[in-house]
Order: C-alpha cells, then structure tokens, then sequence
C-alpha cells in the first residue's frame, strides 16, 4: 500500500471507531431508519400502492432521511478541539481526508441498508426477485449511496464551520441530491418489474454523478476546508 | 546545519477585512519566538498561515529558503485547544496521529506518555479527562513526530503548575534542536527562557524585541 493509501486507510479506520464508539448517535440513526421504513410501509400498503414504487419509495426515503442525520456527523467530530487542524497537519493532504470521510461514510450507509431493505422487503411483501433483477437492486444502492456519501461529505466539509451548518446542511444537500433520488427510484422500481434496460441511461447517469462528486471535491477539498 | 524560518511580508485578507499586513522575521533552530499582543490582532492567524492551515493573501513562508505547505509534515502545533477526538483513548489518540506520521512503535508511544504522566490513563477516553490532562495529551501528540518547527498557540491555558512546568521543560528541551514559534498574551510565563519577542497590533507587527532571557 502507498503512503496515500496508507493515510487513507487509517483515517477510515479510525473514522468508523469513532462512529461505532458513539452508541448513541449510531443506535438512534439506526432506530430512525428502521421507524421510517414500517412507517412508510404500512401507509404505502393502505394506499394499494403496487409493490414496485411502494419498495423504491419507502427505500430512498428512509435512506435519504437518516443519511441527513449521520452524514452531518462526519466533520462535527473533527470541527470538536479543533482536531480537524490536527488532522490536516499530519495527514498534510485535504484531499485525502474527504476519501476518507466518503468512505467511511459510503461504509455507514450500506451498513444501514443491510438493515433497511430486508425490512422493507419483508414489510412490502416483495416477492421473489431474479439474479439479475436483485443485482440491479444492490447495484443501484450501491451507486445511490456512494452519490450520497460523496455530496453529503463535500456539504458537510462547506458548511462545518459555519454557525448555522445544522440548518444549512440539508437545504444544500437535498437540491443536489435530486438526480440521485430519482434516478434511484426509477431504476429499483425498473429492478422489481423486470424492465431493466429501460433504465441503463439513469444507470449511466448516478455513475457519472457519483465519479463527479468524488473526483471534483478531491481535488478542490484544499478550497473547501480553508473557506 | 540548522533550519531556516523565513516569513516575508505576510498579508491576510478576508472579504474587505485586513486581518494582518507585512510581517516579516526570520527564525533559526534554537530560536524561540514570542508573539505577543491584545486579542485579535492577528496572532493565531499568524500561526496557522505558518503551520500551512490557511494560505496567504500575499507575501510568502519559507522553510529552508523553500516555500512549504501542509504537505511538509512534520510542524508540531499546540493550542490551547486540545485537538483530539474524545470518544477515542488516550492510547488511541496518540497512536492514531502516531501511526499518521509513520512513527509508531509501542516503545515511543509508552515513552511519551510515560513523560507526560498519562501512561496509568492510558485506556481512558479524552473525553473524561481533566482540562490539563487533555493538554499534557495534546503535548505528546505535538511532539510524537519529533517535529522540527513548532508552533505553540497559547498554550499554558488550562495548565496546572506542574502542566506549565511540564511545558517550560518541553519548550527548553526542544531549543537546541527545534525552531519555536509561541503566541502568547503574557510573557511572564517564558521567565527563564531566552526568547525574542514579536509585538502585533491591529494586524501590524509593532515591535520586534531583543533576545532576552
């Protein structure tokens, strides 16, 4: 492993102990996810809402809601003491520490879909899906979330410092999110109907979104963080 | 041969606002700098453009006639905030950022609590530490990289007098070897060391003293 890589390596590390280490954020985004989906479950199914959209609707929002809650965490943690100078002094490359806080992010969100969308399957009743059909599911979560990790990071790191970061926090995120929402509801409703190449441009697009928002704020993050 | 601290006509602008104008001195190893002057002149502003945190509106920070920048890795900086994670031990922190700068070994780790007297506190989170406790970590944390330029941001707040002892013998023991950069609004507290005083007022630099002990 390079030098880089290393740095990187143990920011992540040290970021997902730090998260596992705070029971009580972890556990009350965690409850918060699992409330939204038998929420929204239960509602879509009074609705007579075909199982399809009902599972894309009730799997983006509850994923959308709570990553609000844990993505804003990230740089908090590091804006406590002042540690983020600390940080940036050993690490000595911003870039490096937005991977890292992606990632580590990116590693959360899935960690919580493990959770997420075996309740939502159960709940909705969803039957039986094909490989190809549940690929696309885990693919298009996949690439949802990594969109959301990499846009909630590059929000996080603008608006940390600000007094009013909590506030701004979701009005900025939820604008640039909006390709990735409907992108991921339309391609997880697609996976369910069998009609999967109906959706590869979407496909295509959370890709580009997603390579975007990780390779621009990496090479920007040094603008970002000074502010 | 020993380092070189060159900062030359530093400005920092932000918006309209001139946060600091024209500084300019040059520091070598064994050199220990008191900046000094009323709050919000700019002081820790200073030092961060110095430690490479914030960039400069114009003018230029050389180490070793070359201009440097984060990338550097090896500038120790304490503050008078502790800069640490709380939900992570005290063995945790320090092997963390140990680890960062590629010199971790169980031995020094040991070493350098053992020094600051928090080897028997090792497995507590920094979060229930005391004030000065918290500092005496931030202390092993700035010195783990055995770091050749040092800046030090106020940092006897929250100290006790054993803490400020500690800290005095650090920042003595660190002369022959280290370039020294400490802001300060009460000189007193270097009583003993020779140092050379740089007054900053509004922004400007005022006075540069001569070394004294």
């Amino acid at each position: 492993m390079t030098e880089y890589g290393r740095k990187i390596w143990l920011l992540y590390l040290k970021d997902l102990r730090t998260e596992l280490s705070t029971q009580d954020n972890l556990l009350s985004t965690f409850v918060f996810g699992i409330m939204l989906v038998v929420i929204f479950s239960f509602a879509f199914q009074l609705a007579d809402v075909p199982v399809d959209r009902a599972l894309a609707a009730v799997l983006w929002i509850s994923v959308f809601f709570t990553s609000t809650l844990s993505l804003q965490r990230s740089f908090a943690i590091e804006q406590k003491n002042d540690a983020l100078s600390a940080l940036l002094l050993a690490v000595g490359d911003r870039g490096a520490v937005f991977l890292a806080k992606m990632l580590s992010n990116l590693t959360s969100l899935l960690l919580l879909e493990l959770i997420l969308v075996p309740l939502a399957w159960v709940l909705i009743n969803v039957q039986s899906a094909g490989p190809t059909q549940f690929g696309l599911l885990i693919g298009v979560l996949f690439l949802g979330s990594w969109g959301l990790a990499a846009v909630g990071t590059l929000i996080n790191g603008m608006t940390v410092q600000l007094a009013n970061a909590r506030l701004l926090f979701p009005i900025l995120l939820f604008p640039l999110l909006i390709p990735i929402l409907i992108g991921g509801v339309l391609c997880v409703s697609a996976a369910l109907n069998y009609s999967t190449g109906s959706v590869k441009g979407w496909l295509y697009l959370l890709l580009c979104f997603d390579l975007i928002y990780t390779v621009v704020p990496f090479v920007l993050f040094d603008l970002i963080l000074e502010g | 041969m020993g380092d070189i601290l060159a900062v030359e006509n530093v400005s920092k602008q932000i918006q309209e606002k001139i946060i600091l104008g024209n500084i300019s001195f040059t520091a070598v190893t064994g050199d220990l700098i008191a900046i000094t002057g009323p709050n919000g002149a700019g002081k820790t502003t200073l030092l961060r453009m110095i430690a490479g945190l914030m960039t400069v509106t114009a003018g230029r920070i050389l180490w070793n006639q070359e201009q440097y920048g984060l990338e550097h890795g090896r500038i120790g900086y304490l503050s008078h905030q502790p800069m640490l994670y709380d939900s992570l031990s005290v063995l945790e922190n320090l092997s963390f950022f140990a680890k960062l700068y590629n010199c971790y070994s169980p031995q020094s780790v040991q070493e350098i609590l053992t020094r600051v007297g928090l080897w028997l506190a090792r497995y507590e989170p920094a979060a229930v530490l005391s004030r000065g406790m918290q500092q005496r970590l931030a202390i092993a944390r700035t010195l783990v990289s055995t770091p050749r330029l040092i800046l030090y941001d106020e940092p006897f707040t929250g100290l006790d007098r054993e803490g400020r002892e500690l800290l005095l013998g650090l920042l003595a023991e660190n002369q022959p070897r280290t370039v020294q950069v400490l802001v300060t609004h009460d000189l007193t507290l270097l009583d003993g060391l020779k140092c050379r005083e740089i007054k900053i007022e509004g922004g400007k630099m005022v006075e540069e003293g001569v070394a004294s002990d």
